[in-house]
């Protein structure tokens, strides 16, 4: 037999048996695509969030109050008090203590509601934010407590649009504060838009909100993270009066965090996103190979019968066998084809959604999925649809012909 | 190397036995049967006397227990694969009792198949002679049709244009009009009358029905997968003979 009439035969076939070929395609299609899809989509928002922890300095560490959860206290466990000790330590500096203030900012008819932080000058480099106009809340600002304000990019957008923001006066809740500075565009970091912060001085902040505790403080270590979060845990147990020397954290009425640590849990976090969605991509495989693998089991007894017809009309086993081989790789590749081009579109698509949304999110393709998927449901395809096709092959053509199981 | 005067078939001591899990059913015993070239043969025999099997057995769809089977003069037990893909291809052909057509195929596609497994028929000659098989059966009109849109006697007509196709040395036919009306019943052995008549065919054909079996010059009784009777039929046979000394 002439190999265009084997490929010309399979392709035949293809057509013929269009319903069984296209639920073949079909499985092939969900199994590849689903993969593809998920573990792409999962690891896009693994580097989206990554990326969201990374655009902190390396070295920034935050302490949290946590009493009020444990043991009765409140949240009030954190002092200003405690941050000066804090900023003592030889293994931290830019110790930056913060009251929240939660007002709305207006301007005119123009209405906010940011994060409004009450904290030192050295705060904002501790985020990597910058000046971009005017100047940056300074000692005497905060020795004077002055009703001053510095405000991300996109909070100045939004009040002054066009406008100049420098010298102009904004309200938060009952006071006005002068607009000194405006800082450049950072993103959103930890999922949190960094254009829309306002800060006011420290001292202003107290005074507003009668507040003597923290609501938290941050603060860059020297180089060495352990050391510092080491150094502040003992300092910190040692002036709240907590005896914990096995580091028990439900035992402390605080939570000192480095970035990197952060970082390495919201990896992880992240990471487990994507393996869940591989795994549900690896469920939607696993169900469109037993799909694939279904409708060439039933076809079988069908297909056991042409064999033996055609081996009674002369062909050789080579033949029906070629036959098949081209039948079925035809089918997995054009499956396996619009599986890949099906999800990575659909992930193109989620991924500009999500950019929309949340931007900077870039799609990030698998190879490593794409590959293994086909590789995956190209063996399926051609174990099932060749595996039959040669044990037919072997019968003399009268069993095939009258094959009945 | 086939031998010159070697019959065309020849069987000796011919035994075959079906296996199904350990279990042996013996259908045919012992047995020695001679058929040669031009020869019309028909096979009687109550349901279940061996006829199917082995007609099947001479058609090259199954092979033997013990016993010769000579095609020609040559052995045929230890032929591989492709010889005996070879002859199917291009000396005998089969037309079964239920068409066994491939479904959702054209006439002429159907007709086509055993060409394309024929190894020195060109492709370019194909078409031809695959409208010429379908000519000879009366079905020209219908060539494009899918054969599930044909009547059963159509539908033989058609399998019998697939076995004429490769101009084989013999058709075997099981009985082809077991499954249709008397009227496409005659169609279809005027047909294979004709094959006969005409080309000289060697024919060899299974039927329960004596005034089919009265097509064929020789009839062949089997009972409980023995011969049980090997007669000629003269009538026929005189008429072929006379047209024979016609020529
Ligand atoms: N695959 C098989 N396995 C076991 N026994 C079989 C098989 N095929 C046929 N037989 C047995 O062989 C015997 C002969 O069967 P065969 O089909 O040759 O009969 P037949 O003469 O053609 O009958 P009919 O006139 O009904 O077609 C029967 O008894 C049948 O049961
Ligand atoms: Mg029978």
């Amino acid at each position: 037999m002439l190999l265009s009439d084997t490929i010309q035969t399979a392709y035949k076939a293809i057509i013929v048996h269009r319903m069984r070929s296209l639920l073949t395609m079909l499985g092939i299609i969900i199994g590849v695509g689903s993969v593809i899809l998920m573990v792409s989509v999962g690891r896009t928002f693994e580097n989206y969030i990554l990326d969201q922890v990374e655009t902190f300095s390396n070295n920034l560490i935050e302490v949290y109050p946590t009493g009020f959860e444990k043991f009765g206290r409140t949240t009030d466990s954190l002092t200003f008090e405690d941050a000066e000790a804090i900023a003592n330590l030889t293994t931290v500096e830019n110790v930056a203590p913060v009251i929240f203030i939660r007002e709305k900012v207006q301007y005119g008819t123009e209405e906010l509601s940011p994060l409004i932080f009450g904290s030192t000058s050295v705060f904002l480099g501790n985020y990597g934010l910058k000046l971009d106009k005017g100047r940056l809340i300074d000692e005497s600002d905060e020795k004077s407590a002055r009703s001053v304000a510095v405000i991300g990019s996109e909070a100045a957008n939004t009040l002054f649009g066009n406008r100049d923001p420098i010298g102009e006066r904004i309200r938060i809740g009952s006071r006005f504060y002068t607009v000194v500075g405006v800082l450049q565009s950072l993103g959103s970091a930890l999922l949190q838009d960094m254009d829309t912060v306002v800060t006011v001085p420290f001292s202003t902040a107290r005074a507003i909100t009668g507040k003597h505790q923290l609501d938290y403080m941050s603060m860059t270590s020297k180089g060495d993270d352990d050391l510092a979060l080491a150094d502040i845990q003992s300092t910190l147990r040692q002036r709240h009066g907590i005896d914990n020397p096995e580091e028990d954290p439900d035992k402390d009425d605080f939570i000192a965090r480095s970035s990197a640590q952060a970082t390495e849990i919201i990896g992880q976090v992240t990471l487990g996103l994507t393996i869940f969605l591989g795994l549900i991509a690896g469920i939607s495989l696993l169900v469109g190979g037993i799909g694939i693998m279904n409708i060439m089991l039933v076809a079988v007894t069908e297909r056991t019968r042409e064999i033996g017809l055609r081996k009674a009309l002369g062909a050789r086993r080579k033949d029906i066998l070629l036959q098949f081989l081209i039948e079925a790789v035809t089918l997995t590749l054009i499956g396996g084809v619009i599986g890949i081009i099906g999800g990575v579109g659909f992930g193109l698509l989620i991924t500009a959604v999500a950019d929309k949304l949340l931007g900077s999110v870039s799609f990030s393709l698998s190879l490593s999925a794409l590959l293994l998927s086909f590789a995956m449901a190209m063996t399926i395809g051609l174990v099932f649809g060749l595996y039959p096709a040669k044990k037919a092959a072997n019968l003399r053509p009268i069993e095939a012909i009258r094959w009945d199981r | 190397m086939p031998k010159n005067n070697a019959p065309l078939i020849q069987t000796v001591k011919l035994c075959k036995s079906y296996f199904n899990d350990e279990l042996e059913t013996p259908v045919l015993f012992d047995m020695d049967l001679t058929i040669n070239e031009g020869e019309f043969v028909s096979i009687m025999g109550p349901s279940g006397s061996g006829k199917s099997t082995l007609m099947h057995i001479l058609g090259f769809l199954d092979g033997p227990t013990s016993g010769k089977f000579l095609f020609k003069g040559e052995q045929t037990m230890q032929m591989n694969d492709d010889e005996l893909a070879r002859i199917r291809a291009t000396r005998v052909s089969f037309v079964f009792q239920a068409f066994n057509l491939l479904p959702r195929t054209t006439v002429l596609d159907n007709v086509m198949l055993p060409l394309l497994y024929h190894p020195s028929i060109p492709a370019s000659e194909r078409r031809d002679r695959s409208l010429n098989a379908i000519e000879s059966v009366g079905l020209t009109d219908r060539a494009d049709f899918f054969t599930n849109q044909l009547s059963g006697g159509q539908q033989q007509r058609v399998a019998i244009a697939r076995s004429l196709v490769t101009d084989p040395d013999i058709i075997f036919a099981d009985e082809p009009t077991g499954n249709l009306d008397s009227t496409s019943g005659n169609q279809v052995m005027e047909v294979l009358q004709k094959m006969h008549t005409d080309d000289n065919r060697t024919i060899i054909l299974v039927t329960h029905e004596h005034e089919t079996a009265m097509h064929a010059e020789r009839i062949i009784h089997l009972t409980d997968g023995r011969i049980d009777s090997d007669t000629t039929n003269f009538k026929r046979a005189r008429a072929s003979k006379a047209k024979s000394l016609n020529k």
